[in-house]
């Protein structure tokens, strides 16, 4: 008879020994005299423990608030000034030739405005972990605030921040929605 | 090419190889052969006869309280993945379900006659619950409770803790929890499950985002990154208190964090250099290491059980693969060469094996591997679809992950021997980054 067991697997050593011990208790039952009704008498074997109730750590709600953050999209909508969203391929955090046209115009009205502040917000699409979206996001909106710097937008007037996978603006599993979802957006801090 | 999963192999007999320890002589006879191999693991369950605890008084309560013990007990069991559970039979009906039994449970509870107690502690029933060997019905473990009504769960927890205890020389996972992110659009909280997906709690309530919650090697905090005004930060919560703090905050990104297992120090992945590097970080948030320097993205890292390396993950090729470099940042290698897409490694308890999430034609899917980078396996179905965030139970055995098989992520747990998953976290909004409790 044959027995295959990973190496990870402890599980079995301990089932082994068990094994063991069990072959020593039936011995033992064996020269008791075999009545092995639930007796608490039992001196041989291993005694009730005292009355106890295990204690596990309560948890909580959060007992203070962290300062609300609210994000109204309606009332940052940049499109006022014709600011307009950028877009990227799929893991791909580099600008287009389309994107640099945009980021071009872009640039042109924050330069006439130097009132304007924009967070540049990098999105994801669902696709890929949470985690590396994040960073992908950020590497989206630094690509965009770069530019516009290099275009003479001050930085002063570009913040940046990522949302990755986080904060999807269409909801859907198809390349359609992933599209609209993979972007700058520029909104009004 | 990864091999799928492989369906159980040529079953083997825990069960036999007991009953035969249980007869010296006969196993003397046989000598079974123990090959060691890197395969999955055709794992028998144990056979366990459970028969909810006799009431002895206390009227309905008791009765419905004992239902409640056999229950917890009986999932606990067949969670574990160690036992098949045998329901005993009635009085009156034919025993020959529980022939095939090589051990036992069974109990009393003993509740205070309605009406008689005043306070919840003095209503409080004794519950006796005891793991016998079958069928000789030898006394092998027995323990008694005081539990009130909202220590049930955890009474019958503990005894099934302490019956995996008994049985394999190794810690139960009965009484462990995860902590996971909950919600979409502006909201992300944390929230809190008993690993079995009852309990479920809410732990903030900041209307932010707040993901990658990550436990302390002791249980008693909960590292996470949350966003303060657009700004993401480590923050800290302790679970006794309830109480948040902020770590650190640096500009850029703030992500991770994983826990260094002596429980003083943190990896994150920060970008306040321009780029994202793995850096290590105190838990006053002054002291920042930095451990990599590449323009690529870094992310994702998780330090080995002993504290000396660190896996991670870094698109420096072009697209994200699993490296691992010792924890000083030196002797850096690379893991994964397979597929364009490998990233949220998670070591495992043991140090041996490494878990992550592998994409391939639009697809997310779980793969195990030795920490060497050898012995690739896929832990889940395509069917399954899209299975991330993968984090290991301390029993070495059960993987959480979120899976949006059902079209929204919810949270599962795998048992990476069997290659079965149950679903843990219910309701419509996204679970996402949990992590399983010491």
């Amino acid at each position: 008879m044959s027995t295959v067991i990973g190496t990870s697997n402890s599980g079995m050593r301990g089932l082994l020994l068990l094994g063991l011990m069990l072959g020593a208790l039936s011995l033992c039952a064996g020269c008791g005299g075999g009545d092995a009704e639930m007796a608490d008498d039992t001196t041989t074997l291993p005694a009730e423990t005292v009355e106890q109730t295990p204690v596990v750590p309560e948890v909580p709600v959060e007992a203070e608030t962290v300062e609300p953050v609210v994000l109204d999209y309606a009332s940052m909508d940049p499109a006022e000034y014709g600011i307009e969203d950028v877009f990227f391929a799929f893991d791909e955090f580099s600008l287009s030739e389309e994107a640099m046209t945009i980021l071009a115009a872009n640039a042109r009205i924050m330069r006439e405005h130097a009132e304007l502040v924009y967070l540049v917000e990098g999105h994801c699409d669902e696709r890929g972990t949470v985690e590396y979206n994040l960073a992908l996001g950020e590497k989206r909106s630094a690509a965009v605030r770069d530019y516009l710097t290099s275009l003479g937008v001050p930085s002063t007037q570009v913040r940046i921040t990522s949302y990755g996978e986080e904060r999807p603006f269409a909801h859907g599993s198809n390349e359609s929605a992933w599209a609209l979802n993979r972007r700058g957006h520029f909104a009004r801090p | 090419m990864i091999p799928m999963p492989m369906k159980k192999r040529a079953p083997t007999t825990g069960a036999v190889l007991l009953v035969m320890a249980l007869l010296p002589a006969l196993a003397a006879a046989a000598d079974p052969e123990i090959i060691l191999g890197t395969e999955k693991v055709a794992w028998e369950r144990i056979d366990i006869r459970v028969q909810a605890p006799l009431v002895f008084s206390g009227g309905e309560e008791a009765q419905r309280a004992a239902e409640l013990v056999d229950a917890v007990v009986r999932d606990d069991l067949h969670y574990s993945g160690l036992f098949n559970v045998l329901r005993a039979a009635a009085p009156g009906e034919a025993q020959a379900d529980s022939l095939q039994a090589s051990f036992g449970i069974e109990g009393t509870l003993e509740g205070r006659p309605p009406g008689t107690a005043v306070t919840a502690d003095e209503a409080a029933p004794v519950l006796s619950l005891k793991l016998l060997s079958y069928p000789e019905r030898q006394l092998l473990l027995g323990k008694r409770y005081r539990p009130t009504a909202d220590q049930l769960r955890v009474s019958a927890h503990h005894f099934v803790n302490e019956v995996v205890q008994f049985l394999t020389m190794e810690p139960g996972i009965c009484l462990t929890r995860i902590v996971f992110s909950r919600g979409s659009g502006d909201r992300r909280d944390l929230w809190c499950v008993d690993y079995d997906g009852e309990n479920l709690t809410r732990l903030t309530a900041n209307r932010t985002l707040n993901l990658f919650p990550a436990w302390s090697p002791e249980g008693d905090r909960v590292a996470f990154m949350s966003y303060r005004d657009g700004q993401q930060g480590t923050y800290m919560l302790d679970v006794h208190n309830g109480r948040v703090s902020l770590v650190g905050e640096t500009p850029g990104s703030n992500l991770g964090p994983g826990w260094h297992p002596n429980g003083r120090e943190l990896l994150l992945s920060l970008s306040k250099s321009g780029q994202h590097e793995i850096y290590r970080m105190d838990l006053r948030g002054k002291s920042q290491r930095r451990l990599t320097v590449s323009p690529a993205i870094e992310v994702s890292p998780d330090w080995s059980p002993n504290g000396r390396d660190v896996v991670f993950t870094s698109d420096r090729t072009g697209t994200p693969q699993l490296y691992i470099m010792d924890a000083d940042g030196s002797g850096r290698r690379r893991l994964t060469f397979e597929g364009r897409y490998n990233d949220a490694a998670a070591w495992s308890p043991s140090g041996e094996q490494i878990v992550y999430a592998w994409r391939e034609e639009d697809l997310t899917q779980l793969v195990l591997m030795n920490a060497t980078g050898e012995d690739r396996r896929v832990l889940t179905e395509p069917s399954w679809r899209n299975c991330e965030d993968p984090r290991w139970a301390p029993d070495g055995r059960h993987v959480v992950f979120a899976s949006d098989r059902t079209g929204v992520f919810k949270l599962y747990v795998l048992d990476v021997i069997e290659g079965t998953a149950r679903q843990l976290t219910h309701g419509d909004e996204p679970d996402t980054t949990p992590d399983w409790s010491p």
